[in-house]
């Protein structure tokens, strides 16, 4: 069964014209393993931030603790990339169905790419600065 | 209250109202997209009733799917914006970081974590789904245990955020 993600009768006219085969095969797998990556990531970020810790002890001394550890910059950092992959991707899809007019869905398509881009780019030099300074 | 913590307010009710937006949209859209009925009493009763019925659920998951994915979207965009006042001045950090300890807060972070819970059981379910072929019966009974299993976490984790509010 592999209707799964969508109900049975869509697959609409604008998705068929949307991407080949290939990059839909792609993007498919990129979905998932993000996915499955950040169901440990998100679900271990929320249980560190809100049962270890409680979230009033989450102040910039436990950041400036939290990113002195090669593990924790790593699992932000991991953390970021794939979320924003993650959330893009699915917005991507989205606007199949919700902006229909091709114009209007390029534009829109183009006003994600460059907001996810800039916010990895925002969070990776923050962590950076945090980690270099 | 201070000018950083008025502008975190403000994008948080932009994000929410955003999220909220988007929700009608996805749901106002279900029927003309895909057809099938609108969510009401008598659909819901007849998905009760009625285990070949029952199947509809997976639709509603779908949507709920999506809605949730775009919530914690929107709350990530703020969430890297506020985490990185750190990188500014630990101070107004520690001022807008202030207003997370608050009741209404923690209410929002406990529907961040049913949100979290749903999105993530439900996206596994739709990878085992794929992945083992599972039928439509057997997809419609994990859905059971993703809203069972998304409860009892959930239940638990606000537990942990509501705790200080209490104490």
């Amino acid at each position: 069964m592999s209707t799964t993600t969508r109900p049975a009768t869509a697959g609409t006219q604008a998705e068929a014209q949307s991407a080949k085969p290939q990059s839909r095969r792609i993007a498919y797998v990129m979905m998932r393993l993000t996915g499955v990556l950040l169901a440990v990531l998100v679900t271990g970020h929320l249980v560190v931030t809100h049962v270890v810790t409680d979230v009033a002890g989450t102040d910039a001394n436990f950041i400036a603790k939290r990113w002195g550890s090669a593990l924790w910059v790593t699992w932000d950092s991991l953390m970021l990339a794939a979320a924003l992959a993650h959330a893009g991707a699915g917005v991507w899809a989205a606007l199949d169905d919700y902006a229909r007019d091709p114009v209007r869905r390029r534009r829109l398509r183009q006003g994600l790419v460059a907001g996810t881009i800039a916010l990895f780019l925002f969070g990776a030099y923050v962590i950076a600065k945090a980690v270099y300074s | 209250m201070t000018l950083a913590q008025s502008l975190f307010l403000v994008g948080l009710t932009v994000v929410i109202v955003v999220i909220l937006g988007f929700s009608a949209l996805v749901l106002s859209s279900a029927r003309s997209n895909d057809g099938g009925g609108y969510l009401s009493l008598v659909l819901v009763k007849r998905m009760i009733r009625s285990p070949r019925e029952r199947a509809e659920v997976n639709r509603w998951a779908f949507y709920l799917h999506r809605i949730t994915g775009f919530l914690v979207f929107g709350f990530l965009a703020l969430h890297i914006v506020d985490v990185s006042l750190f990188s500014f001045s630990h101070s107004v950090y520690n001022n807008v970081h202030t207003l997370y300890t608050t009741p209404v807060m923690r209410l929002f972070e406990c529907g961040l974590v049913f949100a979290v819970l749903f999105h993530t059981l439900n996206g596994l379910r739709l990878l085992v789904v794929d992945l083992a072929d599972l039928s439509m019966a057997s997809a419609t009974k994990a859905l059971g245990v993703v809203a069972f299993l998304t409860l009892g976490f959930g239940v638990a984790g606000c537990c942990f955020v509501l705790a200080p509010v209490f104490s």
